[in-house]
Order: C-alpha cells, then structure tokens, then sequence
C-alpha cells in the first residue's frame, strides 16, 4: 500500500510557527491534537455541531472540525490554550471561574471561545445576544445557566480595556 | 486525496477538469462534516478562498447586488448593501445555524450543495436572484430558479463554479420576510417560507412566495404570486396562494417531520409569513 501524499504546512497558532507534516484531508481538529499535543480544543461530533473544537481563525470563532489544516497557512489561529493571553480571553475564563460555570468542562474551551469572539466585538452584549453567540455550543451536562450569568456579569461590569 | 488553493478562475476551471471527482471547496461547512462523515470521497479538493474576486457584496448603480459565491453569511447577515426587497437575503442569513458557521459557510457553497432545507436557496427564489457560472465554455447566468435540478443536484457541468448571486432591486415599495420552522435554533429548516410583496396604497401590487423544503428544491409558483396581487392582502387571497402552492408541494418524511405534517402545516407558515412581511412598513 502505498502511503498517502503528506504536504508540508506552517501553521501559525498561539502566535508560534508550527510546521507539519499532515495530509490533504486532515482537518485543524485532528493537527491541533494529534500532532502539536493541543488537546483543548474537544472532539465531540466531528460535524461542526457541537462546538466544542471551536477556535478563533483570524479572530473569528470557527470550528476547528470543519477546517482543513492544509488551507491555513496564511491564518492567524488561537486556541483555549493561547486564549489566556488574549486580555478579553483573560477575563471571560476568569468570568466562568468565579461564576462556577464550569460541569463536566468538555464543552467549556468553545464556550470561552465563543464569548471572547462576542466580548471582542461588544463590550456590553445584553442577553439575546450572549445566547446567540452561544446558540452553537452545547453543554451536555445542561449547565447553561451559570455560563449565561457569568457572561451576564461580565457584560454589565463592561469588561472592556 | 489531494488538495490546490489556486489564485485565478481559469486555474480552478483546469484543475477541477483534471480530477475525475474533484469538488470545489468554498467554506466547507457542509463539505468537510461530510468527508468526515465518510459520506464522499472526491480524489481532488480545489479550494477556493485564495480567489479573490469572489468575495464581497458590490452595490450597483441599478440597485441591484452581486454577492461573490465565497462571501459568507455573516457578511450578508450584517449587510448593509440591501434594498427593501433584497433584505430578505440578510433576514434568511442571520437565521442560518450559528455564528461560528455563519463565519466560514458561503453563499455560493450553500447554493452548490442544493439542500432544499437550506435558508439561502429560498430566499434566493422569492429574490428573483440569478446566478452565474463559470467553466470551461465561459460564463453563463440563470435563473436561480432552474440552478436546482432536483435534491442536492443543480444545473453546474463538470468543471463549472458559481462565481455570483445577482440579486435585483426588486419594487421600492417591498415588504418581506423569512419565517423558518424548525425545532431547534440553528437546525436546518423542516420548511421555510419567504416573502417579498409590494404594497401601494393598501393594494398588494407584485409578489413572490417561494417554499423551502416542500421538495427536492425550492418551490414558487406564478400562479401563487398572481392570486396575492390586485388587491389588499386578505384571508381569502393568501388562502388562494397557499392552496396552489399546496399542488406543487412534495415533501419528503425525514427525520425532522413527515411529508404529511409538512403538507399541514404550510398553509399556516405561509400565511404567517405573508402577514409578517405585509404588516412591515
């Protein structure tokens, strides 16, 4: 059998240059974890439902699942990882952490991926549009509540710089 | 499988000609949850985020829009390009599954793919969009209309890609809405309903009703339009329109409701839908 073509790609997360060998189909999920060990961002459904492989692509929120790495190079991508040094990233993992919004913590990367692409956007979301912004992230333990307060708090503190 | 990012038109046109079973890869929203799913197994994937002249949403002096087939929906949700009866376009677009897909999926994906449960497609018809093609013979337009042949097929030749949505002004006088039944935010549609009307002086003098997920492809009807037009918008004409439409339907049982239940519940979304976009001013 013959192995299957590999294509050289530097991808540039966190802010580093990371350069992999991978192929044509593999998707920015599977890199993420597989080979650069960034084992954050969760395989949950690997159909762009769950949203819990969500990270940022040149600032937008974006499922890792259904981006193919090999069509990154040129990208800027941030995840739960780097997110922390985001200053707004920052706040809204603190936000949850203080709120206790945190069950099981499989979908949590995506949700704080999700919040910061809001928070970055507008410094003070009002509630309709916390739950929009997470409208694709689900929490299978169901303990959306305490997310939405956290992001409420936030939001009505104006977390902005 | 392998994969090209080429930067001109005429390059993708080649490379997709080169392949017995390459695809076009626009945002892969649909296209990638499908590889994954082990559902498609094209030898090729020509992506084409590198074109740029595919992007954007340009204004004409007519007042018609050309929206670039790789712009995506959160570009046309937020737009501020759109005329009173284009808006229908931003109303179908801010409905699509959630914002870190309306970042990546495009239009011209959406349309491509054909799912007749999708928002876009409908809302296109009801829009009187055209569509343009390019491929090997060139370039050619259609309506949007006769693009979707049937479910998930459409009138694109091997080697041709959808490069623009043109959508006209359409009357100044426009009114329209989008009214999506599903069961959850962010689902794909169990059927969609959209509206444009133009209403003068109390009388509605131009329509186009168009049903998603009613078929295997969007579904509008002159004769549906024609019974809403001539007079004020009333229980009696938007009973006329929905019992044509009611002839054209033909839904599918799937897992999101039955063809029976959809059958039942049109005449009520449809009238739901054309109330909502004539009581806007």
């Amino acid at each position: 059998m013959t192995q299957p073509e590999r294509l050289p790609v530097a991808l540039m997360v966190n802010g580093e240059t990371q350069e992999v060998l991978i192929e044509a189909e593999a998707t920015l999920l599977s890199v993420l974890r597989e080979h650069l060990q960034l084992t954050g961002s969760k395989r949950g459904c690997n159909q762009g439902v769950c949203g819990a492989c969500t990270v940022l692509i040149d600032g937008r929120a974006g499922r890792s699942c259904l981006a193919l790495a090999a069509t990154l190079a040129e990208a800027e991508i941030t995840t739960i990882e780097g997110i922390r040094d985001d200053p707004v990233g920052a706040r809204v993992i603190a936000a949850l952490v203080e709120g206790a919004a945190v069950q099981c913590g499989f979908c949590t990367p995506g949700m704080v991926i999700a919040l910061t692409e809001l928070l970055r956007a507008k410094d003070r979301p009002d509630l309709a549009e916390i739950r929009d912004a997470l409208s694709g992230n689900l929490c299978r333990c169901t303990g959306y509540q305490k997310i939405v307060a956290a992001a409420l708090t936030l939001a009505s503190n104006g977390h902005g710089e | 499988m392998k994969l090209h990012l080429p930067e001109s038109l005429d390059e993708a046109v080649a490379l997709l000609q080169t392949y017995e079973e390459a695809r076009c890869l626009a945002g892969g929203q649909t296209l990638v949850a499908m590889l994954n799913a082990n559902l498609l197994f094209p030898d090729a994937l020509i992506g084409l985020k590198r074109i740029k002249s595919l992007d954007g949403i340009e204004r004409k002096a007519d007042g018609a829009v050309a929206i670039g087939a790789m712009t995506p929906h959160r570009a046309i949700a937020e737009s501020s390009q759109f005329g009173a009866a284009q808006a229908i376009l931003g109303e179908a677009a801010r409905g699509i599954a959630h914002p870190p897909i309306r970042n990546f999926g495009t239009i011209g994906g959406s349309i491509a793919h054909a799912d007749p449960a999708a928002d876009l497609p409908t809302a296109l018809a009801a829009a009187a969009a055209t569509v343009e093609i390019y491929g090997p013979k060139g370039a050619r337009t259609v309506p949007v209309e006769d693009f979707f042949v049937s479910y998930l097929t459409t009138v694109l030749e091997p080697g041709e890609i959808v490069t623009c949505i043109h959508v006209p002004r359409g009357p100044d006088a426009a009114r329209c809405a989008y009214y999506k039944l599903s069961r959850i935010a962010g689902d794909l549609a169990i059927l969609s309903v959209a509206v444009v009307v133009a209403i003068q002086d109390g009388i509605c003098t131009e329509a186009r009703i168009a049903l998603g997920g009613c078929g295997p492809t969007p579904i509008r009807l002159t004769a549906a339009d024609r019974a809403l037009v001539g007079e004020p918008i009333s229980d009696r004409s938007i009973a006329r329109a929905s019992e044509a439409l009611a002839a054209e339907c033909r839904p599918f049982d799937d897992f999101r409701a039955t063809a029976r239940y959809r059958l039942r519940v049109m005449p009520r979304i449809v009238r739901r839908t054309i109330l909502s976009a004539a009581g806007r001013a």
